[in-house]
């Protein structure tokens, strides 16, 4: 114990404040790091970019605080007017306050700095976005003094605009039917429902249901910006964009010039297009119908195609049961899958060959899977016929065994004697 | 082994046996034989080798390689035929779950005779469990279980309850779809019942089918189950010095034999077996499934078929699964300590009511079984 | 046959031909019991021999080719078992190999060495020489194999 008072008060203090630092430091160790502190919202409700604004609009200021427009240093009088840094509302509201946008004039507004090239191009983004617009279905018919249709707030929200890449964006890949759906899901407002069977369709069900990156949207085929419906000339042309092997059989065959003359939608008028699914190889003799009389010699030859096709998945099905049947033995089967695997690329090829329609080029592809697939069912059954040998073997152990037995016996018996 | 009995070939030949015997008891490390049943009397480890066979080649030994006494020595033997099969495929068996169905399938499929030796080892093991099975029937219906026989039956039960834990503990090690799925759906049963539940559950490591597990399945399988089995070989013949073979009720084969032609008889009796089971692994071969995805339940598969009774009353019935183990529990011991608890006489009509309670439980047995088999197929 | 067999011992001069022939067939009788101890023996021999047991590690390595063999820029498709895979020189060191089977219904795919791609001659799909895709329906990069050159030889090791 430390004799002197002065003394043992000194070491009390020091005691005290190593305490009170370690205290300290451990609270800052405790904390988790990479944490940053919250923005800082002033007294009062005034923030960074909405400034006194959001006292009497709370509801907005707390949308547009959290969306990429805030972050940028874009301020409520940006877009419209006047003044966010008084209370007064004569003030605030004074000078060139815009109000609530009116429609007909928003797209001019968002435009004065998106159509700028230089305010953009810090960011990369386009600045193409207002002219596209005014050649769009939308577009247009605003300028013909409908209202009834979209504008930029529309699509993107007006206080919480996020970008396309924010999968919380309303024009997020996975939302943009949602968004579109909005007004396009009303046959009376829009005249067709194209939200439902595009919701059904195989390209909805990859993107929502799937959530596959690359399954197209409404933005995909229609644009964004310049949204329209494509043409019937011109449908083809995108659905071409991905399916780009089908196209090109397509072009290379009769349905081209034809259905062009006709004025008939090329890819839609098989397969649909809002309402999309994955075609059925049945739709081979099945969907000429459509156009052609039952007993034309076209339905005939759509008929054959699908024979040929049929033929060579059946070969392949028989091919891959008696795979099966070997693995079960089992008898090395891995060159027999491979070989299935090419010939399985023929059948698809075929497929995505009909489009041309030409019997040359499909039945080439049947013919090379069907011989694949002969030749695999062949080597296959060779080889379960070598199991028979062991049956035969199984005769002539059974000989020997019973001469053993015999010989066994005579040994056996021969011992009686002692 | 051509010459009579009692002349021998010259000296010359004999040499080598008086060489071993100046430096170790051959009669000693030869008596070790009546361990396992060949041979009955005790045998005086003083005397020269040669005197000793050529007394026990006279002996006279009672016929038991014929029915019904013949499914004890056919158990000792498909053993045997299990045994060898079984080293020769662990010589190439890896106990991973990464390696076991591809080590199988490369025994069955690429090795030269390999499919030879995994389905004399499958058959076999289905012909051992049949045996094993019959011969505590038989134990039953002869009455050979009333005293003094109580350790003849304890251990023929005991038999029995191995060769299905082997079996048990087998399947496993294909690591194939469809025994990991019955595996599975087994355990369920097992380790449902009281007391012996537990204990498996500690001794196989809890009732999650993973590495671990195989792992230890794999040690019974290859070497505490056959070291237990011969464990019990051993009390078997041991009860059976003691107190002799019983003569089946209703008589039969009671003559006797030379220890020679009985041996010849064993032989004969190995190779008929050997080519009984050449014949099934050739002709009807059991199939290769493919292999286990733990993570995909196959629908459909109930347990191995022993245990589809227990099976049936915990899932087909309302009663619950509890119930269900100790009702089999109750039965196994019953079973088990059978001598311990009969209070019937030896006399005729004791003997038929035995029997009759004896097929009646056989009978519920077998329906409740039928009945296991359809809950999982039968439903769907 | 339970004659005595005194005279088949011991070779006495002049022995009879009964007796010769019976030590011949007690002979020939041991000769066809070995038989048994033979064909165990023989199949036993032939299954326990270790180099088809050391080949099953070996086949997960496959030997390509002399890297001399390839040119720079060229594309082969090896077929090996159910995992056909493409080997590619991209320059003088560098050798990639990549699983030949595409990712959206497999099929087998081309290689293009003017485009340094591998397509898919099924819905065109196209994937660049590190496996990504480039355009068309594939949901999924292709899967790629280590590949070693030892003295001139390539290696790939298929996992």
């Amino acid at each position: 114990m430390i004799r002197r008072p002065g003394l043992r008060r000194a070491a009390a203090g020091l005691i005290l404040l190593a305490a009170a630092s370690g205290a300290v430091l451990a609270g800052r160790a405790g904390a988790q790091p990479g944490v940053s502190r919250p923005q800082t919202v002033g007294p009062a409700g005034v923030g960074v970019s909405s400034g006194r604004c959001g006292v009497c609009h709370p509801a907005q200021r707390a949308e547009f605080e959290g969306s990429r427009h805030a972050r940028e240093q874009v301020r409520c009088i940006s877009c419209h007017g006047g003044n966010d840094d008084t209370l007064e509302q004569a003030r605030a509201h004074g000078g060139d306050f815009r109000g609530r946008i009116a429609k007909r004039a928003e797209p001019a507004v968002c435009a004065k700095c998106h159509s700028d090239e230089r305010m953009m191009r810090p960011y990369n983004l386009p600045v193409d976005q207002h002219a596209l617009y005014q050649t769009s279905g939308h577009g247009r018919l605003l300028a013909q003094g409908n209202e009834r249709v979209a504008v930029c707030s529309d699509c993107h929200g007006a206080h919480g605009i996020l970008p396309p890449s924010d999968p919380a964006s309303r024009v997020f890949r996975t939302n943009i039917p949602q968004t579109c759906g909005g007004c396009h899901a009303d046959s009376v407002r829009v005249g067709k429902n194209v939200f439902d069977p595009y919701v059904s369709s195989v390209h909805g069900r990859e993107l929502l249901d799937h959530a596959n990156p690359r399954a197209p949207h409404c933005v995909s085929c229609h644009g964004a910006h310049g949204a329209a419906p494509p043409d019937v000339g011109d449908v083809d042309k995108v659905c071409g964009q991905c399916h780009t092997a089908e196209r090109r059989y397509f072009m290379a065959g009769p349905h081209a010039d034809a259905l062009g003359r006709g004025g008939l939608s090329e890819c839609a008028s098989c397969h649909g297009d809002h309402a999309v699914q994955v075609s059925p190889p049945a739709w081979l003799s099945t969907v000429c119908t459509g156009c052609h009389a039952e007993d034309s010699g076209e339905r005939a030859l759509g008929e054959r195609l699908w024979t040929s096709y049929q033929a060579a998945a059946a070969d392949l099905e028989e091919a891959r049961q008696l795979i099966e049947r070997a693995d079960r033995i089992p008898i090395a089967t891995d060159d027999y899958k491979a070989r299935l695997e090419q010939a399985r690329t023929y059948v698809n090829e075929a497929l995505t060959a009909a489009h041309s329609i030409d019997e040359a080029t499909v039945s080439g592809f049947t013919a090379r899977a069907r011989s694949v697939g002969t030749e695999i069912q062949s080597e296959i059954y060779a080889k379960l016929g070598n199991l028979n040998l062991r049956r035969l073997l199984l005769i002539v152990f059974w000989f020997y065994l019973i001469l053993t037995v015999l010989v066994l016996r005579r040994f056996r018996d021969a011992s009686r004697t002692a | 082994m051509s010459a009579p009995a009692g002349t021998e070939r010259p000296a010359a030949r004999g040499n080598w046996v008086d060489w071993l015997e100046r430096r170790i008891n051959l009669t000693q490390l030869f008596s070790l034989i009546t361990h396992f049943g060949l041979v009955y009397t005790p045998i005086d480890t003083s005397r020269p080798i040669r005197e000793v066979l050529r007394e026990l080649s006279q002996q006279k030994v009672p016929t038991y390689a014929q029915w019904p006494r013949v499914l004890g020595v056919l158990a000792g033997i498909l053993f045997v035929v299990e045994v060898v099969t079984g080293s020769l495929l662990a010589f190439y068996y890896r106990p991973t779950p990464e390696e076991a169905y591809a080590s199988t399938r490369t025994i069955v499929r690429d090795l030269p005779f390999g499919w030879f030796i995994h389905q004399v080892h499958a058959w076999g093991a289905w012909s051992l469990i049949v045996v094993v099975l019959v011969r505590v029937a038989r134990l039953f219906w002869d009455g050979l279980y009333r005293a003094p026989r109580e350790l003849l039956w304890l251990s023929g039960v005991a038999l029995a309850v191995l060769v299905l834990k082997a079996d048990f503990t087998g399947r496993l090690l294909a690591w194939d779809t469809h025994s990991y799925w019955t595996l599975v759906r087994g355990l369920e049963v097992v380790l449902a019942i009281p007391l012996v539940g537990p204990i498996v559950d500690f001794v196989i490591g809890g009732s999650i089918v993973n590495e671990d597990m195989l792992v230890r399945f794999y040690i019974l399988h290859i070497m505490i189950l056959p070291v237990a089995y011969i464990a019990f070989l051993y009390v078997t013949f041991g009860t059976q010095r003691r107190v002799g073979l019983g003569q089946p009720a209703g008589g039969g084969p009671g003559g006797t034999t030379t220890l020679r032609r009985h041996l010849y008889s064993l032989l004969i009796l190995t190779v008929l077996a050997f080519g009984i089971m050449v014949s099934l692994s050739v002709l009807a071969p059991l199939p290769f499934h493919a292999q286990a995805d733990p993570y995909t339940t196959v629908v459909g598969l109930g347990p191995p078929w022993y245990l589809l009774a227990p099976y049936a009353i915990s899932e087909g019935t309302p009663i619950p699964g509890w119930v269900a183990g100790l009702v089999t529990f109750v039965v196994a011991i019953g079973v088990l300590l059978l001598p311990f608890w009969w209070r019937g006489g030896a006399d005729e009509a004791a003997q038929r009511r035995a029997r009759i309670g004896g097929i009646a439980l056989l009978v519920v047995w077998a329906a409740l079984s039928v009945l296991g088999w359809f809950v999982d197929r039968g439903a769907s | 046959m339970a004659d005595h067999q005194q005279d088949a011992h011991g070779a006495p001069p002049g022995r009879s031909r009964r007796g010769t022939r019976r030590h011949f067939i007690a002979w020939l009788s041991r000769a066809f019991l070995g038989l048994w101890g033979l064909g165990a023996a023989g199949v036993a021999a032939a299954y326990l021999r270790a180099p088809h047991g050391g080949e099953r590690a070996a086949e997960r390595l496959v030997r390509v080719g002399l890297l001399d063999d390839f040119r720079i820029g060229e594309g082969r498709l090896i077929r090996h078992g159910t995992t056909p895979f493409f080997v590619v020189r991209k320059d003088a060191e560098t050798v990639v190999a990549l699983s030949a089977v595409c990712t959206h219904v497999r099929c087998i795919l081309d290689y293009d060495q003017r485009r340094r791609a591998l397509v898919c001659p099924c819905h065109d799909g196209s994937f660049d020489l590190s496996g990504s895709v480039l355009a068309g329906p594939p949901p999924r990069p292709l899967q790629r194999y280590d590949v070693s050159v030892r003295a001139g030889e390539i290696f790939v090791l298929l996992s």
